[in-house]
Order: C-alpha cells, then structure tokens, then sequence
C-alpha cells in the first residue's frame, strides 16, 4: 500500500505558491528581532544581541487557502548602519515599522523610517506599524491614540504588539500577508516583478535552499 | 562515475545517468543515478555517491513514479520515487531542466523489460554492490518519519550534514508527500470493504431475464461491483466495428438487478467487441474513487483482434489502488499454452495512462482477474468427470484442470489466488436447461469461468460459486465475493500531521539556515600612516548545522566591497561546521587613496557587509585614525603650506584642499617638500648610476616621509635612490598628475610638435606650470652629466610622461584599454615630456622666488 503518484500529485497541494519578502525596521532596541523570533519559533528572547547587520528567517503561513512563504529580514536598528540598512529595502513587499511604546525617542524617529521606507520601496509595499513591549504598560511613554492617529494620516497598518508576550506578533505579520495578497489579487503588485518582493512560484519555482542558483533565499544586499 | 566505469565488463555499458539529491528524512544528499546495460538486453539502475550504494535490477519487481510539480510545463522540480519490492527511495533529479532524457530511458528500460518472456539473470549486478534490499537503515538513517518528529535531534545525521554531505530538506511537495508517506498509518484506518465480483460468458444471448438471482444474492449490499461478460454479441458488426446494441441491454439489465439496499453509481464501463467490464461503486463510497482509467486489449485473430483479449479498468478508492480486469482467453482444449500467453499479453500491454510512466495492472495494491479463461479438463475420461461431478467430487476433477496444473507450474497466473471450488463446471450446458452439452460435439464440462486475484488485504468470502438457474447461455455465471480492506485517510488525523511536517520543515530550514559567529564587529586601527600596512584578524567560526559561504559583498552604489585602502584576504571562503575561517584586514594608504583621505573625501571608515550565501548578513565596522602626510596633497596646497604639514589641523588641510586656490598668493612657487628634495638630488645625486630606475628602500622612503611631514632640520635621511622615488611618489600621489586630466588629450595629440607642447604647458595653473618646468630643468642638468649616470633622454621621458600624464584610476581599470594602445599613448606622453628635455625653454619660467 502507498501513496500512488497520482493520488497527490496536483501541483502545488502543499508547498507554496508565492515568496513574499519583508523587512522590518526601526531604532535599535525596539524589538525588531524579538518579534522576528516570537513570530518564527513562538519564544521570546530575553537577552537579544544588537543585530549587528541583517538576519534571516522564513516562515510559511496560509492566506485564503493559499500557502506563502515568507522570507523575512530583520535588519539592525543603529543609527550608523543606516546607510548600509537602506539598500536592503528593496523589493520588500512588506516592511514591518517597529517603535517602543516605552521609549517616546523612538516613535519620534518613525517620520524619517517612513521617509526611507517610501522613497525606498515600491508604491503598493505595505507598510505595518507596530508599537512593541505593550506588556510595558506602566511605563508607557507613547499613547495608543496618538500612534494611531499617525498610522492612519500615513496610510499605515496599526497595532500594538509585544514580543514578550507574543500578543498580535502573529495578527502584525498575518495581516501584511493578506493585504499583500490583496494587492496581487486586484492587480496592483505584479508577482512577476522582482521590485514587488513577490515571486510567484509557477514562475520558474524557486530551486531549494542550499541550491546556489535558488532565488528564495538572500542573495545580496542591494 | 569512476568507481562504476571501473568495474564496467565489456559488454556493459552506462546508458544514462543523472546528478539528484536523495531524500532521506528530513535531510538530503547528492547522489548519480546510473542505468547501466548488460549485452545490449538486461538493464539496471546504480545508485551511486563515492561508491554505489544500491545496484537494482530493472526487472519487473521495479517501479518508478515521476513527480514533477509542474508536469506539462515542464519546469519546476522532478522527483522521481523508485521503489523495489515495496521499498521506496525519493529523488530529486538536478537540474530539473534535463531530467526527461534520463526518465525516458528509465521508461525505455522498463518497457523493454516487461517485453522480455523469461526473467534475467542480474547477478552480473552485484559486484557493484550487494545491496538491493533499499532501507535505509543499512545507511545508518532511520526513515522513520514520526520518530523524526518525536525526536527530531536524535535522527538528524548531523556528521554527515557538518562534511556537507547532506543537506536538510526543502518544502516541495513531492518531500511532503514522501513524509506524509512515511507515516500514513498514523492518519489512515483500513476499512473492510465487500467487493463483488460477476463473470458471465452468455453466448451472444439478450438479457431476457432478471440478473437478480445472480447480482442481488448477499445480504447486505456489496459496496464496490465488478460485472465482466464474454461473447456479449457475436455478431459480425460488434466484431468489425466494435458497436453493439447489447451494451445498452446489458448495461440496463444489470444496472436494474443490483443490490436493492443500496443506490449505486457506474463507474466505468468498458468494452472491446464482446468482452465488456462494469464497475459500480456504492453511492457515498463512489465520491472517494478517483483517477478512473481503462484500457482494452486484443489477443484473437491475428494475435490482434478483439474476439478474445481482455479489458480492465483501475481506480483508486481512497489510499487503495484497485485494478479489475475481465478477459477471455484462447479457446479449444488443447491451446492451454496459447491461454498462458495470452494472459502475459494481456498483463503486459494493458496500460493506464494518465501516469508518468503509465500504469500497468501490476502496479496496483489489489488485482481482480475475472474472465472467460477457458481453461479445461484434461487427461480425464469424459463420463469419469460427469460421474465425479455429480458425486459432488470436484477436487478429483479439478487436479486435472490445466489453469491448476499451468498455476502450480508458474506459467500462468503467477502471484495470483483463487478461492476452493465447490461449484459445478460453468461449461458446457445446453441452453436452458443444467444439462451438458448434448450436440454432436459433446464438450466434456470444463470451469472455464474462474475470478483470480492478487494483492494484501483481500479475503475471499465463501461465496464463490455458480448461478445454475440463469440458463439463456451455455455458460453458467459466477460470482465471487471478498471482504477486502481498503486504507483511508482520517481528515482531521491527515491535516494534523500535514500541519506536522510543515512547522517540521520551516523548523529544518530555519535551523539550517547558515550561522556564523565572528569574534569582533568593530576594527579600529590607529594611527596609519601612509605606505604602513596595519592588519587585523577577523575570526569567523560557523556555529550553525551547515557549511557556509562567505562572502563580503558590494553595498548598493560602491563599486567594490570595501574601500580601496582596505584588503580582506580571503574576500570569499567555505567553512564546514564547528570550523572558523581567519581573514585579514590589511588597512593600506598609498598613492591611490592617500589624497581622498587629506581632502577629507574619504576617511578610515568602513562598513563591511559579510554575507553567507542562503542566510544573513553580518557588518563589519573598520575605523581607524590616519596621520596626514604631504604625500597626497596637491600642489596648490602645498605651495601654500609655510609651516610643516603635522603642525597644521586636519580641517585647515581639508579646507586647503577642496579650495585648491592656484591664484592667491603662496609662500612659496614650487612646494618646498619637491624642492628639498629636487635639492638633494642635485646636490647628491647627479653622478648617481640608475636614478630614479633604481627603487628606494621602502624603510628610508618612510624616514623620509617623517622628514617631510615633521619639517625636520637634520639632512634627509637615506639613499639618493630612496629620495628619488619619495619624490616621484610625492608626484603620484596627488589627486591630480601634475597635467592635469583634462589636457591629456590635447598633450598626446599635440605630443608631435613642440610648439603646442609648450602652449599646452603655458596654460597650467601657475604652479604646475612652474613645478613642471621645475622639475624638468632638473631632469635637463641631470642628463648633462649622462656620461656619469648613464641616463639617457628616452627613459627619462617615458618615466616622467608616465607621472605627469599619469592616467586616472577608472581608465586603468578599464579592460578596453588594451595593450597596444597603451603603448601608443605611452610613447606620446614620453615624446611630450621629451620636448622639455632637449630644449630651452626659459621663455616659459617666471622668475623663482624662495623666501
Ligand atoms: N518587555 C519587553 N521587552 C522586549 C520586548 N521586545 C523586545 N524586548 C527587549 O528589548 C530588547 C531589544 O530587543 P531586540 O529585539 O534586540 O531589539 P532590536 O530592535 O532587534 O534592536 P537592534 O537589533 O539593535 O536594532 C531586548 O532586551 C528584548 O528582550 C517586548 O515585547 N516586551
Ligand atoms: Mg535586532
């Protein structure tokens, strides 16, 4: 007895049918990459290490039925990387923008995050605002109903979330997801563009990891 | 390749062969497929790595699948799974471009084979390897996929993975559905399934009476029906154009006579001229069958007509394949071996297509065979036979039946059962009555009607018998019932352990995903000097579960990946698991990048971006301070400078440089730093053999530097040579040549005349003017004394057209440039240089004045 080749074999029952990629930015020491963690093995990282350049991780997630495959990098938050960050933006289909509610300095400094992440990325990029540590709740130095006020005068996705706890991590990068289905499916981001930060796998099908010639994995930093 | 080819005899030779990776587990690992053949007959298919690890014969117990994502299109991946005596082994075949070459002879191998009357001989096989037996625990890899997901750390070879042997799995679908595979039992249940069979021969004859007596007998209704009839029409018409109108009646009459407790649904029905199969599925069931294909064969006339043959259809019903086939073999007593060929006929030429490669009836987990076999009674008087039939011994009788006697042998049938026959022959009656053949030919009663079957998980049922009381044909029919099982897939159980192996596999990818560790970020050198190479060592040791390769690549607009006074060795490099790699960071200020870093263009300061190929980007930061030296400055500063270089502020420098004032007034008309050093050489050096030919001491050139920038008192320090070369590398080291880019041009046409030479070089800024002129009364005082210093006007020119026609960094890269025309242009700038030192040009000098 086995699985006869024909019994599961329409093409693409399991594995997934798009790549999209995001970044996610903000000042460092926000939570950058706790969430990033939270979101790929569900545990919360105490004593993260500054990133010191731009780490990696995937994961693959369900949107109306469809399977996607997400490749994320995280990228690290301090001032003088900057420059170097900014060429990662590129062919993000989604940026993660994280500020700390604890600290007021780094929600002050979104308006130039917001100004790289627009001249920086395609027109139809989605753009998540998140307001971490919200289990921070005594030292809260930025209200909620000002961020928000913010995301929506800038068109952004909004919620605040905790890396800790792991409340709304899931919902921040769900949610992107289907947006960004969303744009594919009103034909506003072309899968088949490489600035859209979205590959659709028919199209030549990304070879697997460890391939060298694969295209779902980082490959440079421009 | 070379272990096999080796061991090659010279009548075998390699057909085929293809690079995949063999999935095992959750990890992969790179391996040849070979498919070698023997005497241009037999055929086998090598699995190789250093050695060959499976040697497979391509014999009838071996199977293939080919599953391609994207079949049509023909892109995508390709994973074949080859499978020998129930064992199964998962390929990817790379690259997936060119697979269909070597799956083709994979297909032609087997399509020969199954051609093939007796079964080869493979032991020609085994001296590339004994192992046909295809677990894997012989290789140390438990395929146990569910212990995998338990313990998941134990089964990992990690050893094999750090030597980059193997590699953790991709999420592709074919590797999903191998580890759904692995552990189908813990999302399936079996269910007993009853499964009816009917055969009837009914002689041309109209359904004119009811079937009930023969479909409807069980109690309880049978949920899968297989009805196969011969001689359905034995008309000219069905035979030549295959069209009956007793298909329909047929159809309509058994359709009326199923079981009454349950609705069915036709699957199926195929026919060829008079041999037509039925398949109904109870209703509920009928929504689980799937991949309904049937094919038909002729073996009569001609070895080709449909008169006999067969006809079959397979479906899969839920996880179980199930094939049915009805056939009606070769007639007369005597033509028993033209029944067994037919039967291998027909087994080896019914494919269902649909599959890649295409089905046959073999390739299915149960095998129902009913049909008109026409097997006889031999060797038996034909009154003894009557006698013993009617004293209900059917076992006597029945040693004497050639389907027995060719079974026993293994000449038909092989693998198949049947079930005790506690039945009257099916043949020969007269019609309409229970009585044999009373013609003229009184055919002796033979069970020509038989129901084989094959495959696990079947159980016959008592109920295999003849129905005596349907009479319009001189065959009787026969049923056979089975209780079979048949394997489904819990839904819920089956989404649970996808969801499993999902989370499993972006947790493999995540985990081998490359990881390195460095020992420092941040590299900060202090005090450089110029032409003082400083390195550091920056470790980086892979901690991940893979090899990784490094490599620092470019930022967006840099044109390298690291600034030009830096050196990383080595840029790119390999590092297997628990091993580091030491690259060195040589930090080097010469003549190229010196000036940038005076006029404050550039600085010590750079952001390496180390990245690992397939993972994460780590930066590197490499700063130091650098001590400023009049080796880079322009001319224009440094005329202006009155007090030595270290006594002014970086900034004051920077300002003087991105000013470059050649109009203000200066301290002094040419740089005291070239006239020092001019004034040495004239002094010291004008009998010197080979100056400026011969290379300096790289220590003194550097004592000199210091010289230079502290504006010391002592005398120079060093060798006539080493200050020659101070002041040519002074020369180079500006950010302009002395003439500057712009006028390159105009220098190498005007290269030929000198009147337009020294109109060229009367429109310098002053001090380049005066510094060239300078210099060049010098190199005219300095081959005055040839005689001495055996120096001559030609290489002197050519020298000094190189530094003061000196080419910019972005033409020198410039792989166009080739060598000719280098040469060329070589030879204009020395001409032009050698103007200036053939003749008097004092109309040119302005008046000196040293303060
Ligand atoms: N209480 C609380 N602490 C958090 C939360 N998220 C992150 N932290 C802590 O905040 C610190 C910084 O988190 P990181 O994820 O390293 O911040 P980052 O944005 O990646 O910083 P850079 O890599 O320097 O850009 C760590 O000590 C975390 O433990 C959160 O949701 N709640
Ligand atoms: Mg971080």
């Amino acid at each position: 007895m086995g699985i006869s080749c024909s019994q599961m074999s329409s093409s693409g029952q399991y594995s997934y049918s798009y790549i999209f990629k995001y970044i996610i930015i903000g000042d460092m020491g926000v939570g950058k990459s706790c969430l990033l963690h939270q979101f790929t093995e569900q545990k919360f990282m105490p004593d993260c290490p500054h990133t010191i350049g731009v780490e990696f991780g995937t994961r693959i997630i369900e949107v109306h039925g469809e399977k996607i495959k997400l490749q994320i990098w995280d990228t690290a938050g301090q001032e003088r990387f900057r420059a170097v960050t900014r060429s990662y933006y590129r062919g993000a289909a989604g940026a993660l923008m994280v500020y700390d509610i604890t600290r007021r300095s780094t929600y002050n400094h979104l308006s130039s995050w917001l100004t790289d992440t627009k001249n920086l990325t395609n027109p139809n990029t989605v753009i998540f605002l998140i307001g971490n540590k919200m289990d921070l709740e005594g030292s809260r130095d930025v209200r909620y109903d000002e961020a928000k006020k913010f995301a929506e005068e800038n068109d952004l996705i909004f919620v605040e979330a905790s890396a800790m706890t792991g409340e709304n991590v899931e919902q921040a990068f769900l949610e992107t997801a289907k947006k960004i289905y969303q744009n594919i499916k009103d034909g506003k981001l072309n899968a088949n563009m490489t600035e859209s930060g979205v590959q659709h796998k028919e199209r030549g099908g990304p070879a697997s990891l460890g391939d060298s010639s694969s295209s779902d994995k980082p490959n440079c930093s421009c | 390749m070379n272990s096999v080819q080796k061991l090659l005899s010279s009548d075998e030779t390699i057909i085929s062969s293809h690079e995949v990776s063999l999935v095992q587990g959750w990890m992969r690992s790179s391996k040849h497929l070979i498919i070698l053949e023997k005497n241009r007959d037999l055929r086998g298919l090598l699995v190789v790595s250093e050695t060959v690890d499976y040697a497979l014969p391509i014999d009838s117990d071996f199977k293939f699948d080919v599953d391609s994502e994207s079949k049509s299109k023909n892109v995508g991946d390709v994973f074949i799974s080859i499978s020998y005596q129930k064992q199964k082994l998962l390929f990817e075949m790379l690259p997936p471009s060119k697979a269909n070459t070597f799956i083709n002879e994979l297909l032609r191998a087997m399509e020969y084979q199954s051609r093939r009357k007796t079964a080869g001989d493979y032991s020609w096989l085994k001296k590339y390897s004994k192992k046909t037996d295809l677990s894997l625990e012989n290789q140390g890899v438990v395929m146990d996929a569910s212990k995998l997901l338990l313990d998941y750390n134990e089964h990992i070879p990690r050893h094999s993975v750090a030597r980059g042997a193997m590699q953790p799995v991709a999420a592709r679908d074919s590797v999903i559905k191998y580890q759904m595979g692995m552990m189908e039992d813990q999302y399936t249940y079996t269910q007993g399934i009853q499964i009816f069979i009917g055969t009837w021969n009914v002689n041309g004859q109209s359904p004119s009476c009811s079937l009930s007596d023969w479909l409807s007998i069980t109690t309880d209704p049978p949920h899968v029906y297989a009805i196969g009839f011969q001689e359905l029409d034995l008309s000219k018409e069905a035979f030549l154009l295959n069209e009956t109108p007793k298909e329909g009646e047929w159809l309509r009459a058994v359709t009326k006579s199923l079981h009454p407790g349950a609705v069915y649904k036709e699957i199926c029905l195929v026919r060829l001229v008079g041999m037509m199969l039925i398949v109904f599925v109870e209703e509920n069931l009928a929504q689980r069958v799937d991949h309904v294909v049937c094919d038909t064969v002729g073996t009569g006339f001609m070895g080709k007509f449909g008169n006999k043959g067969g006809v079959a259809i397979r479906m899969d019903l839920e996880m179980t394949s199930l094939c049915f086939v009805n056939s009606h073999l070769a007639a007369h007593t005597e033509e028993y071996e033209r029944r067994n060929q037919d039967f291998h006929v027909i087994a080896s030429s019914i494919s269902f297509n649909g599959f890649l490669p295409p089905k046959s009836i073999k390739d299915h987990d149960q095998i129902y065979w009913l049909g008109d076999l026409n097997y006889r009674i031999t060797d038996l008087d034909l009154m003894r036979v009557k006698n013993l039939i009617n004293q209900g011994q059917y076992e006597t009788v029945l040693e004497h039946d050639q389907l027995k006697r060719q079974h026993d042998l293994g000449h038909v049938f092989s693998g198949y059962k049947e079930g005790p026959i506690h039945f009257r022959p099916t043949y020969k009656y007269d019609v309409g009555t229970d009585e044999w053949d009373s013609s003229e030919k009184a055919r002796a009663p033979a069970w020509c009607d038989r129901v084989l079957y094959r495959g696990e998980d079947i159980k016959q049922l008592v109920d295999y018998k003849s129905i005596p009381s349907l009479k319009i044909s001189d065959h009787k029919p026969v049923i056979a019932l089975f209780n079979s099982d048949i394997r489904i897939i819990d839904m819920n159980k089956y989404r649970k352990k996808l969801e499993e192996v999902m989370k499993r596999l972006d947790k493999v990818e995540n985990e081998f995903l490359p990881q390195v560790m460095v020992d420092m970020n941040d590299f900060n050198f202090d005090t450089l000097r110029f032409l003082e190479a400083q390195s550091k060592t920056l470790i980086i040791a892979n901690t991940g579960q893979v090899p990784v390769r490094f490599e620092f690549i470019k930022k967006c607009d840099d044109s390298n990946y690291c600034k030009d006074w830096l050196r990383i060795e080595p840029y790119t490099g390999f590092i297997d698991p628990g091993d580091k790699c030491d690259v060195k960071l040589v930090v080097y200020v010469d003549k190229r990048c010196a000036s940038k870093i005076n006029s404050g263009q550039d600085k010590i300061s750079d952001i390496l971006v180390l990245h690992l190929e397939g993972g994460k980007d780590l930066f590197i930061t490499v700063q130091g301070t650098y001590e400023r030296s009049v080796f880079g400055c322009s001319i224009e500063t440094l005329v202006h400078l009155n007090v030595p270089l270290r006594e002014i502020s970086p900034d004051k420098l920077k300002e003087l440089e991105r000013s470059r004032d050649s109009s203000s007034v200066s301290t002094y008309s040419v740089p005291k730093e070239i006239w020092f050093l001019v004034d040495h050489l004239y002094r010291n050096g004008l009998k010197q053999q080979n100056l400026f030919e011969h290379p300096g001491l790289p220590s003194e050139v550097l004592l000199i530097r210091n010289w230079l920038d502290t504006g010391s008192t002592d005398p120079i320090p060093g060798s006539v040579h080493s200050v020659a070369e101070s002041l040519l590398l002074l020369l180079e080291s500006t950010a302009e040549p002395l003439i500057p880019y712009n006028l390159h041009e105009a220098c190498l046409t005007a290269s030929t005349s000198y009147l337009q030479c020294k109109q060229i070089i009367s429109s310098l800024p002053l001090h380049s003017k005066n510094v060239y002129l300078y210099l060049c009364s010098f190199l005219q005082e300095l081959l005055s004394h040839s005689d001495e210093n055996g120096l001559d006007g030609k290489t002197i020119a050519t020298l000094f057209g190189q530094i003061f026609l000196r080419d910019s960094p972005r033409s020198r890269n410039d792989p166009s440039a080739r060598e000719r025309v280098n040469q060329t242009k070589a030879r204009k700038k020395a001409s032009f240089v050698y103007h200036f030192l053939v003749n008097d040009f004092s109309d040119l000098i302005s008046p000196v004045h040293v303060s």
